[in-house]
């Protein structure tokens, strides 16, 4: 299918307004009402404040929003016909939104923004969560700045983060990606992120967008294909991200969009893994201070409950993923009591990639190897938490570093499985 | 009488010798055709399965997500699966028409019932096959559904799934064979209400207390998270 | 000379010429009015209906005649007053009207006034100039040329008190609240009006009178003054004309037609930034902007449009940020800045590119007001930014390859002003005569330019109605004068543009273009769909037929 049919014919007369561009800001969106409208405001003073004399355009790919979301987009254009005043702007600009087919699912917004961004010539392309409510007009241009002023290719975010939020990213997608690919970037799924011209027109060129992850983790699939391209990653240290107080934390989608992007990577980049990669250069500025440490109030002991629960209630699944070895000493941990209970990092490096080896080899459904790691995933997460539980922000990085070096010495282990020796 | 008894004995004798005489290349005509067709299936199952493998016939049921199912139940391949049931379909079809060489002519109405069977069994067979693994399928996804939503007793919830489906599916091959589709249905009707009924005086009377225990184990993990998540309690935050 | 029509300002196309650099009939190296008078079937071939005359008048020429040194002289460089009486008559045989400038805010301290006010303080004529024995006073006004000025007044050392200059120190403010300045000045206009010419272009008139605890601009004193002179002007001379030389936003200068007893017309001063500004950005938000904050103005007013002149291009009225834009994109090298401004000509800012040249001629014809065209820009003159204030844009007309480019037969060293040499710019490479041999020539084709406008009064006098096309791009725009419809479409970018107008009210008209006269797809109830290439302009003229 090429790219641009994906565009429907009334955004494209749309995008044949807004004409090239250098910058694109990309909102891909869903129900977000709540948020969207302060966030492209923010969005707007950024470009307007740091890059007003650049051609700009928001485009917001929407998902089947019913909520007005779409109208919270489209307000914040600035034009000649628009009474706004009070806001002084060198140039019109667009404020446009679309909404694709076959949605909600980021990936697809994803493909809609870099096929606009493709056609309008835009120079580079930011791409910012509706949900970033701690958004600043500063971030804009430190996301885009690097790609403009360093030629930069993909420039990751950094934030000032709770110590145990991002669990997931701590315990999964960030040590193995450093220990596979060499890809050490702090958010490799980010939610705000940029990448340039060039980049963008190779990703759309990939034929990942038919796929599971041209649709869910596709960000983190930018990132890992980025990273073993040997592009030029940038990190930037952005601002205080804060969850939404009622923000869902669906663990199983979570899991596919990161477990199973990685796990789909293995294959491609085989040969990557295989050898010792390079770390890949993203230096990072001001990513200092990024882990706060308040107060959590997490609830251990239902993670400690629910991982047991999961080991005994799934035996039979975890038969058919996991080596006997690796089985017995899961078994043997859900047998602890909870002040005893410690999911070990080699332990955990090792089932990882035992599914990740299931996975591959599509020994059972690979949508069941991925949900079949969640309550596994809640008791190292517990054990991360209790780890953690007074540390302070550097000794957590020094753990998750830790954590690192078992993903880095288990490999020997995901070569032999992959190669089918043991 | 001596004399006759010799002669009705080489008679019978000779008939049976020429019965025999007369069967003998009929046997080994058949035997021919059993052998001849072994060969023949043989070949055929053969061909079928190198077709299968140019055409990646396990990697396409992979993508559907049928290998994984069949691996899980212990069988082969499908490939192997369908060539080996190629393989015999079309031998037991050559021993039948081998068979009916044979001068027994009660054998044949039976046989060339066979042949107008064979097309209902193929199908049953296939619908067995698949539902095995649908209920495979499905009951494991139902398992993981409820470990991961903190369903109480997901396996007990999972395994009622799976002998239901098996129950359905294999009630339905029977009803494309035809045999004994009414007693089929009744058996699982009987089968269903009984484990409904059974269930809902376990419930009701019997497991009193156990019902008791398990509501307060589910309301217990439900309600108590729920009121705290406002309270007391954060989310886990995966990403 | 035609009727006298009360409006003929409305309708006409200015041409701003300074005498001493358009042709010398003498040979001394300064153009004057003989030469000038020479020169007039060619403005007459242009197509102009006006002259404006930059200052003539005796002067130390210290500011380029703005300085004047006596109101009822021509200055003897440029001939004698017989040779402006003749220059004069001959103009208005040739249906051109004359508007001279009249500085009346300010003298020469060369001005006998001046000599005398400041001979002493008790001089009769002392108070004919502002004079205080401190610079502390009038606090709240802003200094006007920032590069050369430090204060607005300046010490006297023969008469020992600080007089008040708002321009240059040489250049004293005179005393509006004395009545016999005001009614000497009235003695001055009537000294010309008598002689025939038809108007006056009035410069720095927001600065006429001084209050403290104001910062002395635009000053209901300096209106009342105003009204007082246009209305003796309507009494003893109908039909003749005022034009404002004020340098305001338009909400400020809207106050300059009164209630169009003060002046006829006044230059729109913020607009012509803001179209060189839009032809950059490619965006017509600029334009559209500023004219809608553009107030009405009564019926028998015009507002004066422009897109270079003598002076520099002035940023006065921009925001900092437009400011640094403008800079960073026209005047890239510092010795193009001057003030708050730009001091360069049409071609050199538009790189001396013709789409761009002749879009800016079409936006300067078709917008709402009169259009001046300074001279030389007809041909696409270049400037010279190594010339020291605002010279540079004020070097000699160039008529031909010859001989100082036709405009003198003095020696090269005696010009008042080196000329244009570079291949680019050079007389050599343009000049009059060469361009009047091609059909296609940047001055055939102003002439049809033009023309056009002179034809369609709608342009002149008509209504504006802007259309919003998505595409923010395409500058669009409907004028309307009784049954006449002009559509003018501008694409502002340096690609080909596709525009959907909305043209639903003017459903089941055709539409004429009116250079080539085609016809295009008659209006119906889809959007009406144009293609533009990079820089083109069209105007149309609808037909109901």
């Amino acid at each position: 299918m090429p790219a641009e049919s994906i565009l429907s014919d009334d955004f494209i007369r749309e995008l044949m307004n807004v004409g090239d561009v250098d910058i694109v800001v990309g909102v891909p969106t869903y129900n977000a009402a709540r948020t969207v409208g302060q966030v492209v405001q923010a969005v707007r003073a950024g470009l307007l404040k740091y890059f007003p004399r650049e051609r700009s355009v928001i485009i917001n790919a929407d998902g089947g929003s019913r909520d007005g979301t779409q109208d919270l987009v489209r307000a914040a254009a600035i034009s000649d016909l628009s009474a706004t005043s009070d806001i002084h702007a060198l140039r019109t600009l667009h404020s446009i939104s679309t909404q694709y087919e076959n949605g909600p699912a980021n990936g697809v917004a994803l493909h809609t923004i870099l096929a606009a961004s493709d056609l309008l010539q835009a120079r580079a392309c930011a791409i910012v969560s509706p949900e970033s409510t701690t958004l600043e007009p500063e971030w804009i241009e430190r996301l885009l700045r690097p790609v403009f002023r360093d030629g930069k290719d993909l420039v990751l975010p950094v934030y000032r983060r709770h110590k145990f939020d991002g669990l997931l990213i701590r315990n999964l997608v960030y040590p193995m990606a450093k220990a596979l690919y060499g890809c050490s970037v702090r958010e490799p799924y980010p939610a705000d992120f940029s990448f340039s011209a060039e980049l963008g027109s190779r990703f759309l060129e990939q034929d990942v967008w038919n796929q599971e992850q041209g649709r869910y983790g596709t960000e983190l699939w930018m990132t890992l294909w980025a990273a073993n391209a040997k592009c030029k990653l940038a990190q930037m240290f952005l601002g205080a991200k804060t969850r939404r107080e009622d923000a869902p934390s669906d663990l199983v989608a979570a899991m596919r969009e990161t477990a199973g992007t990685l796990f789909c990577s293995l294959e491609a980049y085989s040969s990557v893994w295989r050898s010792s990669p390079q770390l890949v250069p993203a230096p990072c500025s001001g990513c200092e201070a990024a882990i706060s440490e308040e107060h959590s109030r997490l609830n251990r002991k239902r993670l400690h409950d629910m991982f047991t629960f999961g080991v005994k209630e799934l035996d039979p699944v975890f038969l058919s993923i996991l080596t006997p070895p690796t089985h017995e000493r899961l078994k043997e941990l859900a047998e602890l009591p909870e002040d005893k209970f410690a999911y070990a990092g080699e332990l955990w490096a090792r089932t990882v990639y035992e599914f990740a080896v299931a996975y591959q080899k599509a020994v059972i459904g690979r949508d069941h190897i991925v949900q079949a790691l969640v309550p596994l995933f809640r008791g190292r997460a517990y054990t991360f938490l209790t780890e953690n539980r007074d540390a302070s922000a550097e000794m957590v990085e020094q753990n998750i570093e830790i954590l690192c070096q078992a993903f880095e010495k288990e490999k020997p282990t995901l070569i032999d499985l992959w190669d089918g020796r043991k | 009488m001596w004399q006759g008894f010799i002669a009705e004995l080489s008679r019978t004798m000779d008939e049976i010798l020429r019965s025999f005489g007369r069967f003998l290349p009929r046997f080994l005509e058949m035997l021919l055709l059993v052998v001849v067709g072994g060969i023949i299936a043989f070949v055929l199952s053969a061909i079928v399965r190198s077709i299968l493998r140019l055409a990646r016939f396990d990697k396409l049921s992979e993508h559907t997500g049928a290998a994984h199912l069949l691996r899980r139940t212990a069988l082969p391949s499908p490939t192997e699966m369908l060539a080996r049931f190629v393989f015999w379909v079309a031998w037991i079809g050559f021993i039948l028409v081998a068979v009916s060489v044979l001068p027994v002519p009660w054998l044949w109405p039976h046989i060339s019932d066979f042949f107008v069977f064979l097309p209902r069994l193929i199908a049953a067979v296939f619908i067995v096959f698949f539902g095995l693994l649908g209920a495979t399928f499905f009951s494991r996804a139902a398992l993981l559904g409820g470990v991961n939503a903190d369903v109480p007793s997901p396996r007990l919830i999972s395994q009622t799934l799976r002998v239901m489906i098996i129950f359905f599916v294999i009630s339905l091959a029977f009803e494309f064979v035809g045999v004994g589709s009414r007693t089929v249905l009744i058996a699982f009707s009987l089968t269903f209400g009984a484990l409904m009924l059974g269930l809902a005086i376990a419930f009701g009377l019997g497991g009193k207390e156990l019902a008791k225990k398990y509501l307060e184990r589910r309301f217990a993990r439900e309600q108590y998270p729920r009121e705290a998540r406002h309270e007391h309690e954060d989310e886990l935050s995966p990403l | 000379m035609a009727p006298q029509d009360g409006l003929w300002y409305k309708d006409a196309v200015i041409y701003q010429v300074h005498v001493r650099a358009f042709f010398d009939s003498s040979g001394d190296g300064n153009g004057d009015f003989r030469g000038l008078a020479q020169k007039l079937d060619y403005l007459q071939e242009l197509g102009v209906t006006a002259i404006w005359l930059m200052p003539f008048f005796p002067s130390p020429l210290r500011d380029d005649g703005y300085d004047i040194a006596d109101y009822r002289s021509v200055n003897p460089t440029y001939g004698q007053l017989e040779d402006f009486k003749s220059f004069l008559d001959a103009a208005h045989e040739r249906g051109i009207r004359v508007i001279i400038e009249l500085v009346l805010n300010h003298t020469s301290n060369q001005h006998p006034w001046f000599l005398e006010s400041r001979s002493s303080q008790t001089n009769p004529r002392r108070d004919w100039y502002v004079w205080s024995d401190t610079d502390t006073r009038y606090k709240g006004t802003r200094i006007i040329f920032l590069d050369t000025e430090l204060s607005n007044w300046a010490w006297d050392p023969v008469s020992k008190q600080y007089y008040w200059h708002r321009f240059f120190s040489h250049q004293p403010d005179l005393n509006y609240d004395n009545p016999k300045v005001r009614e000497e000045m009235w003695d001055v206009m009537k000294f010309w009006l008598q002689m025939g010419v038809d108007a006056f272009r009035l410069d720095a008139v927001p600065y006429l009178v001084e209050r403290e605890g104001t910062n002395c601009e635009n000053l209901p004193e300096t209106h009342q003054i105003i009204k007082d002179l246009r209305a003796r002007l309507d009494t003893e001379f109908p039909g003749r004309m005022l034009l404002a030389e004020a340098n305001q936003w338009p909400t400020d200068l809207r106050a300059y037609f009164g209630t169009g007893d003060e002046f006829n017309m006044a230059f729109h001063f913020p607009l012509m930034p803001r179209m060189f500004m839009a032809l950059k950005l490619e965006d017509r938000k600029p334009i559209t902007e500023i004219l809608k904050q553009t107030p009405e103005i009564p019926e028998n007013c015009q507002w004066c449009l422009f897109l270079r002149n003598h002076d520099e291009l002035t940023l006065e009225m921009v925001t900092d940020m437009e400011r640094d834009y403008m800079y960073d994109e026209y005047a890239k090298e510092k010795s193009m800045r001057l003030n708050l401004g730009i001091r360069r000509r049409l071609a050199p800012l538009l790189d001396n590119d013709r789409r761009r040249i002749e879009l800016m001629n079409g936006l300067l014809m078709s917008l709402p007001g009169t259009p001046i065209i300074y001279y030389g820009d007809e041909i696409g003159m270049g400037d010279n930014v190594n010339l020291g204030d605002r010279h540079g844009v004020r070097t000699p007309m160039q008529w031909d390859g010859s001989w100082n480019g036709g405009f003198s037969t003095a020696d090269p060293e005696v010009l008042y002003s080196p000329l244009m040499l570079n291949p680019v710019y050079g007389y050599q490479a343009i000049n009059v005569q060469s361009q009047k041999r091609f059909e296609h020539s940047l001055l055939s084709w102003m002439k049809r330019l033009i023309r056009i406008r002179k034809a369609t009064p709608t342009l002149g006098r008509g209504s504006i109605q802007f259309l919003y096309p998505a595409n923010h791009r395409v500058l669009a725009y409907m004028r309307k004068l009784g049954n006449e419809t002009i559509l003018a479409v501008n694409n502002l970018s340096s690609k080909a543009q596709a525009v959907e107008l909305d043209l639903k009210p003017y459903k089941g008209n055709i539409l004429v273009e009116m250079f080539g006269r085609n016809i295009f797809p008659r209006i119906g109830d889809l959007p009406y769909l144009l293609t533009l290439g990079p820089y083109q302009f069209y105007w149309f003229r609808l037909r109901r037929i």
